[in-house]
């Protein structure tokens, strides 16, 4: 009770951010300079032309009910049309979404299945004064280097040396699985080096906070191994800051997932807004960072779920605190 | 006073190197970063240290250009979001109530988008450049920061010496000036330390993506841009500033580390 | 041959020395009050009965010996089995000490095996209402959390029980139940306990010895009536006069002007020195060596005189 109480305030809480989201994207974008019907209709429209797209569009009510509109639309899953295209965004946004949504995936995977692991290791093993200067360096490096050097760096190599693996093409999955991956490997690897070095040390400070609890020091001296430890107590424990970490990874991946999607030519979401800003195409542009930003909401009420399933306190606090 | 670490004394050598070099590009030191020196595209040599690009400049006076731009701009934009979020995260944290809510609110709708998705957004406001450059360092910067400095005020204003300040009868500036700042000081240079790296980050992909800073103006996100249309002919165009990207990020990263270990050292336990 | 011998054990953290050679026995089946305020190095001392410290302590000196095997000697793998076989511990605060995530039943399962009955374990220290198996830790009060943080240490019959203040963090009214619960148990299985406490009469009237400690070492040890009813040394007899038998117990001890030294090093003479009534020009510079008087070994200098006084109080310096 007192849990789902818990749950239904984060979720109310989260509905206002998305609210607040979609104000300043719609104010952002009527902020944005240039007439955009010059853009879409070139230097030489008549006035009669700019009067029928400001109506086709909706731009000469008031602010309010053009927000009102787009509000609705945006709710009913209507982006608007492209400036550029003519074509709708939402379905074009749909069918780019599989390449950005795997790319993300595989990056989430591979921070889950290595920086987990690496972190709790480096954690039990960590000795007063941190750990060697190689380790910390070694770490910090991970999250150091961005994916616009990173993925330059990887297409230069791969374009030189192919060694079977595809760099600036790309085939779709339905198509042919095995050559999708080969095409996916490499952008997502790129994508995974900074989320794996986070992932390891959010886990090894949640791990490290674990371990200088009476619980764990209980445990020892029960005289348990460490594996049983950790295995017992200690993994559930530390669980909820890194599965608070993988949603605003998710996040973090979805921007990555924008500039590798451009380093590495490849046709998602992401390269899809870059171009849309180049060519002042308004309704991608809002289409495209509102999704960014939804994303991240909704993975964020989920997580929330979830921690509030990993730890018993946290209805109780609710509770207490409300 | 505890003797600074190793790691943390290389990465601040390593940030006087960076901002030696990017001082030396001011008066010069390195060549002129618009003059054509020699052949196009060539390798590291003697008269251009680290190749010439494909106008035939010199790419070591341009990485120092670069050094200096990327670096000015990401400390000016920091020092925007410290003020900010020690301002807001003060006052939120020490006044509760409506006020906090209302910062709260807006700093979790920044949070909602990735950095460089509202980078873009900043930039397709502004328009490319350095403006739009620095307001998405500071745009994406302050959210953490202001968190963590209201979560800070607030335990601090729950101590007795800031109690026994206000039932002394001190005004509300001098409580949160002389009390409660010093007591976030240490927040606000660890997280600054943080919203350096991110912030040259976000300035060399925003420059990378063409909607930061624009050349002819170097920066070492433009550098790399441009590198990479010759990268399979000429690589150390991208070699030579992603090295010094990689290496100021990551001595920033570093100190920060370093920092904070000494701010809140850690207690171990052996399970064995 | 004791089951548990601590011999001039030094343990120092990064800045400071927590313990300054300290010396301790405990026979099979006995048990014993350590006692001291805090910051004398008790918890330190019993930590490292099971190796139990932080890393950042380090064993400078000396040797705990547990059922005759070297504790800070053993390989990991052999202290894992003697804290299996010969040792309990429970801590200061029960819910702590409980993982927060797991229901009461499945840590107690954890703890006792495929074979283990957890109704009899818990029956054992008087939780006989299903509903706590069910709980989570943060669920329970702290008496039913340190009732089933015993059955944990107990389970296995262990020889020695380190219990660190265990009652400290509870109320009075439970004070006794639960004290009464480890006692028997222990007397039941042959368990000795090695009880870490500021409650000066309970001690009294529960333990075999009393150990006092002070500035890291143990200053006067030996069977509880004589420590207590005919202190020697003079910390002991400050604490003894300090804590009345009017005054009951739970009551906590504040018994000497000035505060407990810090310690970053080893003391150059007698830690006490500066608080003490009774301290001459080499009390300063002079360690002072075990004296047996009595029962009791004391450790100062001026031990054979004061115990000749009827009272240490009315020996004038």
């Amino acid at each position: 009770m007192r849990l789902l109480m818990w749950w239904s305030g984060r979720a109310l809480s989260s509905a206002a951010t998305l609210l607040g989201v979609s104000v300043l994207i719609f104010a952002a974008v009527r902020m944005m300079p240039g007439g955009f019907a010059e853009t879409v209709l070139g230097p030489f429209a008549t006035a009669e032309q700019e009067a029928e797209l400001a109506a086709r569009y909706g731009l000469d009510q008031p602010v309010l009910l053009q927000y009102g509109h787009w509000l609705a639309a945006v709710g009913g899953g209507d982006f608007g049309v492209s400036m550029i295209s003519r074509q709708p965004v939402g379905a074009e946004l749909l069918a780019r979404l599989p390449i950005t949504a795997e790319l993300t995936v595989l990056a989430v995977a591979a921070s889950a299945l290595f920086g987990v692991p690496l972190g709790v290791l480096t954690a039990v093993r960590a000795r007063p004064g941190g750990g060697g200067a190689a380790g910390r360096l070694l770490s910090g490096l991970g999250v150091s280097v961005p994916e616009f050097v990173l993925g330059s760096l990887v297409v230069f190599v791969f374009s030189r040396h192919a060694l079977g693996l595809e760099v600036g093409s790309w085939v779709p999955l339905t198509q042919d699985p095995a050559a999708n991956l080969a095409t996916m490997v490499l952008p997502a690897a790129v994508l995974s080096v900074f989320a794996i070095s986070v992932t390891a040390r959010t886990t090894r400070d949640a791990v490290m906070g674990v371990l200088v609890e009476p619980y764990v020091t209980a445990a020892v001296g029960r005289g348990e191994s460490p594996w049983f430890i950790v295995r017992h107590h200690i993994l559930r424990n530390a669980a909820t800051p890194v599965v608070t970490l993988l949603g605003t990874i998710t996040a973090y991946l979805l921007g990555g997932a924008l500039i590798v999607e451009h380093v590495f030519n490849l046709p998602g979401v992401g390269s899809y807004i870059v171009q849309a800003v180049g060519r002042r195409d308004y309704a991608v542009v809002q289409a495209g960072v509102l999704l960014a930003a939804a994303v991240f909401i909704v993975m964020n009420v989920l997580i929330d779920l979830l921690v509030g399933v990993l730890d018993p306190r946290l209805g109780v606090l609710a509770g207490r605190r409300s | 006073m505890k003797k600074l670490d190793r790691l943390t004394v290389g990465g601040l050598a390593c940030l006087a190197v960076l901002v030696v070099f990017a001082l030396g590009s001011l008066v010069g030191a390195g060549g002129d970063p618009d003059a054509i020196v020699g052949p196009r595209l060539q390798p590291p040599g003697p008269g251009w240290w680290l190749g010439t690009d494909n106008l035939g400049r010199s790419v070591l006076p341009r990485v120092m250009e670069g050094v200096g731009t990327t670096l000015l701009l990401s400390s000016v934009a920091v020092l925007v979001t410290a003020a900010v979020s020690a301002t807001f995260g003060i006052v939120a944290g020490y006044r509760g109530g409506y006020l906090n809510e209302l910062v709260m609110r807006l700093v979790e709708v920044l949070y909602s988008f990735p950095a460089i998705v509202l980078a873009i957004l900043v930039a397709a406001v502004l328009g490319p450049g350095q403006t739009a450059a620095l307001a998405s360092i500071v745009l994406v910067t302050i959210p953490l920061m202001t968190r963590l400095v209201r979560a800070a005020a607030v335990a601090v204003s729950q101590r007795d010496y800031v109690t026994s300040a206000v039932i002394s009868g001190a005004r509300l500036p001098r409580v949160l000036g002389r009390h409660v700042l010093p007591n976030v000081a240490g927040t606000i240079a660890v997280q600054g330390t943080y919203a350096l790296s991110v912030g040259i980050a976000v300035e060399g992909g925003l420059s990378f993506l063409g909607f930061g800073v624009q050349p002819p103006q170097a920066s070492l996100g433009v550098l790399i841009q441009q590198g990479g249309t010759y990268m399979i002919a000429a690589p150390w165009l991208i070699l030579g500033p992603g090295v010094v990207l990689v290496a100021a990020i990551l001595a920033i990263n570093v100190v920060g580390d370093g920092l904070r270990d000494r701010l809140e050292p850690r207690e171990t336990r052996s399970l064995t | 041959m004791s089951l548990l011998a601590v011999r001039n054990l030094v343990i120092d953290y990064a800045e400071t020395r927590a313990l300054d050679g300290a010396d301790l026995d405990l026979a099979r089946g006995e048990t014993l009050g350590l006692v001291g305020e805090s910051g004398s190095g008790k918890s330190t001392l019993g930590s490292a009965v099971g190796r139990l410290l932080p890393t950042t302590a380090r064993r400078t000196e000396g040797e705990v010996l547990v059922a005759g095997e070297p504790v800070f000697d053993l390989p990991a793998r052999e202290v894992r089995k003697l804290r299996k076989k010969h040792l309990g511990f429970v801590f200061q605060d029960p819910i702590a000490s409980l993982d927060p995530t797991m229901r009461v039943g499945n840590q107690l399962r954890l703890v006792l095996g495929r074979g283990g009955d957890v109704r009899f374990h818990l029956g054992r220290v008087k939780l006989d209402d299903p509903r706590v198996l069910r709980a989570y830790p943060h669920q329970l009060s702290g008496g039913m959390a340190q009732r089933v943080a015993i059955a944990m240490a107990m389970a296995t019959s262990p020889e020695l029980l380190v219990a660190d203040e265990p009652t400290a963090a509870l109320d009075t009214q439970v004070r006794e139940e639960v004290l009464n619960v480890v006692f028997s148990l222990a007397a039941d299985a042959g368990t000795s306990i090695l009880w870490l406490s500021h409650d000066l009469p309970a001690v009294a009237r529960r333990c075999d010895q009393v150990a006092v400690m002070y500035g890291g070492r143990v200053v006067e040890r030996g069977p509880a009536r004589e420590v207590l009813g005919r202190p020697v040394h003079p910390y002991t007899a400050a604490l003894a006069g300090s804590a009345p038998a009017a005054a009951g117990h739970g009551v906590r001890l504040e018994p000497v002007p000035g505060r407990p030294p810090v310690l970053t090093g080893p003391s150059p003479g007698c830690a006490f020195a500066p608080r003490c009534a009774f301290a001459e020009e080499r009390c300063d510079h002079e360690r002072p060596q075990p004296v047996l008087v009595r029962e009791q070994e004391v450790l100062c200098h001026r031990a054979a005189e004061l115990s000749e006084a009827e009272t240490p109080r009315e020996v004038t310096a």
